[in-house]
C-alpha cells in the first residue's frame, strides 16, 4: 500500500516520509522471522533480535466482532471515512483535515514509533475521545465492544495489521513529574533549539514561517496546532497526551517524531508547551466596555485596554446562506472595549496562520454557492479582514438576523479589510443588503506573533448608553482561506455592557444590610432574655 | 440532573435515622441542608440564585408550619431556642453567632453589587404551530394533509425506499453534519458557535414528537421562516430550499428517522399517535 502513496510536494515532509519510510524497512528486516533468525543464529551473528521468537500473534478479532465493526462502520463512520475507507465519504471534500484513509495504514495518534501502526487501544482512544476540532467527533456512547469491534474493521483495510508489522513496537510514555514555572522556562529554550517555531510560531500560535507551506501525506495544505489553544490539540490536551505527540510524531501530517534527551528536557518543553494556554477556552457571553476619560488612541493597541484577557468568543464557519465556508480559518475572537463621554472603542485579537495584507476584501463580495478550495500557492488573493456588527436600534421585539441584519431591523457593520487597514461602515438588511454607511470608523490594526489586533473607534451614540446590554456580533475573514463575502467565519449575538462610569460604592448597602440583622437579633436575644429575668406567672 | 448528588442528599437524611438521641432540631437542620445541596448542587443547568432562594424561604416556612403544628415539637425548639439566647454557657456561641450572622448577610450584598447585572434573557417557543400550507420552488405542500411522498414506499418498494434514505444519507453528511452532528445529537463541529444550539434528533421529544410535514417545514424554511414567538432571526437553521430540491428535503427527512430509529408522529386520522418506535 505505501508504495502508492503519491507525494505531491517537495518540502520537507517529502523528506520525513521518506526517512519514515526507511525505518520501517529497518524495522521489517529485523522482525522478518524464523528464517532470517535461524540464518543468523547459523552464522553465528550475534545480537540480532532474538525477540522475534516471542513475537505475539496480532489480535485481529474474530469474524463476527470484524462484521459487527463493519455494520457499525457503515453506520457511523463511512460518511467521512468512505465505504472503501479511502477517506472519500461524501462529507470529506468539506473537511480540513480530510478524513483519515484508512488504507494507507498511516496514523497520526499513537503510542508507537515513527512508521509504525498504531495499536489497538491507540485507535481505539481516538474513537472515543475524537479530534477536537476537526471533523472526527468523539463516540462516547459507543460501548468499549463497539469501539472494539471497530477497531478490528479499520485493521481490515490495509494488510500489514495482520502482517509481521502487525505487533507494533511500544513508547514509553512515563508518569509525567509535576508542572513547574522553571521547567516551563527552559522549555523555551528547548522550543528554539528544535527550532518548533519553524512550524508553530514564536510565540506558539501556529504562525511559523514554514506554516502556509506544510503539506500532509496527501498532498492538501494543513495548519499547525496553535500551541496557545490546548483544547484544540488533537492528540490531546494532557501533559502526557503533548509528550506522546512529540516523541511518536503526528503520521501523515509534517509533524515529525522528536527524541529530546535527557528525559527532562523533554518534560521541560512539554510544560512550556503546557505554560502557553489555559485549560478551556472559557467562552464569554458578553464584553464588557469600561469607563476611562483619556481620549481612545487605537495606536496604542492593546496597551490601552489593560492587562486582563478579555471575553473570549467562538468563531464558526458561515454554513446557513449560499457561500458556505466549512472550515474557517479562525475559531475565536477575544474582545476588549473601553468607552468615554465622545467615543467608544472596541479592541478584537485573533491568532491567524498569516496576515493576509494583498489583494481586497468586502463583506459583500459575491462567492460561489460552494467551492472547494485547492491551495497551490501560498499567495493571497484576499486579504484578512474584520467586521463588528451591533443592531442599528435596540427594538423591543428582537434582534436582528445575525448574518448581516434583515429588512424590518437593520444593522451596523463596522468593517476594516487589513491590508488597505482602513475602517469602513456599512448598513446591513440582509447579506445580500449592503450599502455603505456615513460614518467609518477608525481602525487600527497590527499583526504580531500570529496574533491580529484590530482597535475599532467610533462616536458613541445613544446605543451605548451606560449600563446597557447592547447586542454585538463579529466575523473574521481569514485571506488565506479565500474567505470574502459570505464565505468567512461568524459569530452569533452576543452582548456588550457598557459598565456605568461611576460604580455605586457596596459599603453602605452592606452596613445598612448588616446593621438592621444585628439590630433584629439583638432584638430576639434581648427579649428573651428579659423574659426570662421577669418571673412569669403561670 | 445530577442524580448522585440526589442520592447523597437521600442518603444523608436517612443516615440522620440512626443518629441516637436525634432531636427535632437536628431533622429540622438535616432537611434544610439536605434541600440545599440539592439545589446549589443538584440540578444541571444550575438554578438562578434567586429561585434557590425562592425554594429555601418555602422550605423555611414549611419547616416552621410543621414545628408549630405540634406542641411538643414546638415547646422543644422554642426552649432549646430560649436556653440558648440566655444561659451562660452558650454566651460565647452566642456572642460569635451575633457578629457572624451580620457579615454573612453584609457579604452576600456585596457580591450582589459587584457581580454586575446578567445579560438580558431571551424565552422562545420550540416547536411552534406550523402554517397550513408553505410554498416551495413554486408549489403549494400542504403541510396538514399531505404526508412524505416516498414514506409509503417503506412498505410498497423497499428497494425505491432505500435509495431515498441513502439520498437523504448524502444530503445529510453534505449539508447538515456541521451542526446536528455525526450521530445527529446535535453536538457537530459548530454547535458550540450558535445559540439556540442545534436540535437534537436522538431526543426522544424532537423528530419523534413531529410529524414529517413538520420536519420538512422546518428543513424548506429554517429559521428565517419561524414565527416571531420562535425568536427566528437567532437560528441558525439556514432556509435549505434555497439549497436542495423538494425531493432531497423529503429524502433527508427520511434519513432523520432511519439514522436514529425514530417513527414519525402518527396522523391523527390514521388512528394513533405518540412516537412508537
Amino acid at each position: 500500500m505505501e508504495g502508492e502513496t503519491v507525494i505531491r510536494n517537495k518540502t520537507d515532509i517529502a523528506i520525513r516520509l521518506a526517512a519514515c519510510r526507511a525505518r520501517r524497512a529497518v524495522g521489517r528486516f529485523s522482525r522478518s522471522g524464523f528464517l532470517s533468525c535461524v540464518l543468523a543464529a547459523c552464522l553465528g551473528v550475534a545480537g540480532l533480535p532474538l525477540a522475534a521468537w516471542a513475537q505475539p500473534a496480532p489480535d485481529l478479532g474474530s469474524d463476527e466482532q470484524r462484521e459487527a465493526g463493519r455494520s457499525l462502520y457503515m453506520d457511523k463512520c463511512a460518511q467521512c471515512h468512505g465505504d472503501a475507507g479511502q477517506g472519500d465519504g461524501v462529507a470529506a471534500p468539506f473537511m480540513r483535515p480530510m478524513p483519515r484513509d484508512f488504507t494507507a495504514g498511516v496514523y497520526k495518534v499513537r503510542t508507537t514509533p515513527s512508521g509504525q501502526l498504531p495499536t489497538d487501544d491507540d485507535l481505539a482512544r481516538v474513537i472515543r475521545d475524537g479530534m477536537p476540532y476537526t471533523g472526527m467527533p468523539p463516540w462516547p456512547q459507543l460501548s468499549d465492544d463497539e469501539i472494539r469491534n471497530l477497531v478490528y474493521y479499520l485493521k481490515t483495510f490495509n494488510a500489514d495489521f495482520s502482517g509481521p508489522y502487525g505487533v507494533p513496537d511500544l513508547v514509553e510514555i512515563p508518569d509525567p513529574p509535576s508542572f513547574s514555572e522553571a521547567s516551563a522556562e527552559r522549555g523555551r529554550a528547548v522550543y528554539e533549539e528544535n527550532q518548533c517555531f519553524d512550524c508553530h510560531g514564536m510565540a506558539g500560535r501556529g504562525d511559523g514561517p514554514s506554516a502556509p507551506t506544510l503539506q500532509e501525506q496527501w498532498g492538501n495544505h494543513i495548519r499547525p496546532a496553535d500551541l496557545t489553544k490546548r483544547w484544540t490539540f488533537i492528540g490531546g490536551a494532557t501533559r502526557q497526551d503533548i509528550y506522546r505527540t512529540f516523541t511518536t510524531g503526528l503520521d501523515g501530517s509534517p509533524m515529525p517524531s522528536y527524541s529530546i534527551t535527557p528525559i527532562e528536557d523533554s518534560w521541560a518543553l512539554v510544560d512550556y508547551v503546557y505554560s502557553l494556554s489555559q485549560d478551556e477556552p472559557d467562552y464569554a457571553t458578553a464584553a464588557t466596555a469600561r469607563y476611562a476619560a483619556d481620549p481612545v488612541d487605537p495606536a496604542q493597541g492593546r496597551a490601552a485596554f489593560g492587562a486582563a484577557r478579555g471575553a473570549y468568543f467562538p468563531v464558526v464557519g458561515q454554513v446557513i446562506e449560499p457561500g458556505r465556508s466549512f472550515m474557517p480559518g479562525v475559531d475565536g475572537v477575544e474582545v476588549k472595549a473601553r468607552y468615554n463621554a465622545d467615543e467608544i472603542a472596541i479592541l478584537l485579537a485573533w491568532n491567524d496562520m498569516s496576515a493576509e495584507t494583498t489583494g481586497e476584501n468586502a463583506p459583500d463580495m459575491a462567492v460561489p454557492p460552494i467551492e472547494q478550495v485547492v491551495r497551490d500557492t501560498v499567495a493571497s488573493v484576499w486579504s484578512d479582514a474584520v467586521a463588528i456588527q451591533f443592531p442599528q436600534e435596540l427594538a423591543p421585539e428582537g434582534l436582528p438576523y445575525f448574518l448581516f441584519g434583515d429588512a424590518g431591523q437593520p444593522v451596523d457593520l463596522w468593517f476594516a479589510d487589513l491590508a488597505s487597514g482602513a475602517g469602513r461602515s456599512y448598513v446591513g438588511r440582509g447579506s445580500g443588503n449592503l450599502i455603505a454607511g456615513e460614518t467609518a470608523p477608525s481602525v487600527h490594526a497590527t499583526y504580531e506573533d500570529g496574533e491580529w489586533t484590530a482597535v475599532f473607534a467610533m462616536p458613541r451614540d445613544e446605543r451605548f448608553a451606560e449600563g446597557a446590554f447592547v447586542p454585538i456580533a463579529f466575523s473574521v475573514w481569514d485571506g488565506f482561506n479565500d474567505e470574502r463575502g459570505n464565505r468567512r467565519g461568524i459569530t452569533g449575538w452576543y452582548y456588550l455592557y457598557i459598565a456605568p462610569s461611576e460604580r455605586p460604592s457596596p459599603v453602605m448597602p452592606m452596613l445598612r444590610a448588616g446593621g438592621l440583622t444585628l439590630l433584629a437579633l439583638l432584638c430576639i436575644v434581648g427579649l428573651m432574655r428579659f423574659r426570662r429575668r421577669t418571673p412569669v406567672s403561670a | 440532573m445530577n442524580i448522585l448528588i440526589l442520592l447523597a442528599a437521600c442518603a444523608g437524611l436517612l443516615a440522620l435515622r440512626f443518629v441516637p438521641k436525634m432531636n427535632i432540631l437536628g431533622w429540622l437542620v438535616g432537611w434544610w441542608a439536605a434541600t440545599f445541596v440539592f439545589l446549589r448542587w443538584g440540578i444541571n443547568p444550575p438554578l438562578p440564585t434567586s429561585i434557590q432562594g425562592m425554594f429555601l424561604a418555602i422550605l423555611t416556612l414549611a419547616l416552621l408550619a410543621y414545628i408549630s403544628a405540634n406542641s411538643v415539637h414546638f415547646r422543644f425548639v422554642l426552649d432549646r431556642a430560649v436556653a440558648f439566647a440566655t444561659e451562660k454557657k452558650y454566651t460565647v456561641a452566642l456572642a460569635v453567632t451575633l457578629v457572624l450572622l451580620p457579615c454573612l448577610v453584609a457579604l452576600r450584598v456585596y457580591f450582589d453589587i459587584t457581580e454586575g447585572p446578567a445579560p438580558p434573557l431571551s424565552s422562545r417557543t420550540i416547536h411552534p404551530p406550523p402554517p397550513v400550507s408553505i410554498e416551495v420552488a413554486g408549489r403549494m405542500i400542504d403541510l396538514v394533509n399531505d404526508d412524505n411522498p416516498y414514506r409509503a414506499l417503506e412498505t410498497e418498494d423497499p428497494a425505491a425506499f432505500a435509495e431515498h434514505v441513502a439520498n437523504g444519507r448524502r444530503v445529510y453528511y453534505e449539508n447538515c453534519v456541521y451542526c446536528h452532528g455525526d450521530d445527529m445529537a446535535g453536538d457537530g463541529l459548530f454547535a458550540h458557535g450558535y445559540d439556540p444550539i442545534p436540535a437534537n434528533f436522538q431526543d426522544a421529544t424532537t423528530i419523534a414528537m413531529l410529524q414529517e410535514g413538520y420536519i420538512f417545514w422546518r428543513i424548506a424554511k429554517g429559521g428565517p421562516g419561524l414565527p416571531s414567538e420562535s425568536t427566528p432571526w437567532l437560528s441558525a437553521m439556514p432556509a435549505w430550499e434555497n439549497f436542495l430540491t423538494e425531493e432531497e428535503m423529503w429524502d433527508v427527512t427520511l434519513f432523520l428517522y432511519d439514522f436514529t430509529g425514530h417513527r414519525p408522529r402518527a396522523r391523527e386520522d390514521h388512528g394513533g399517535g405518540g412516537d412508537g418506535h
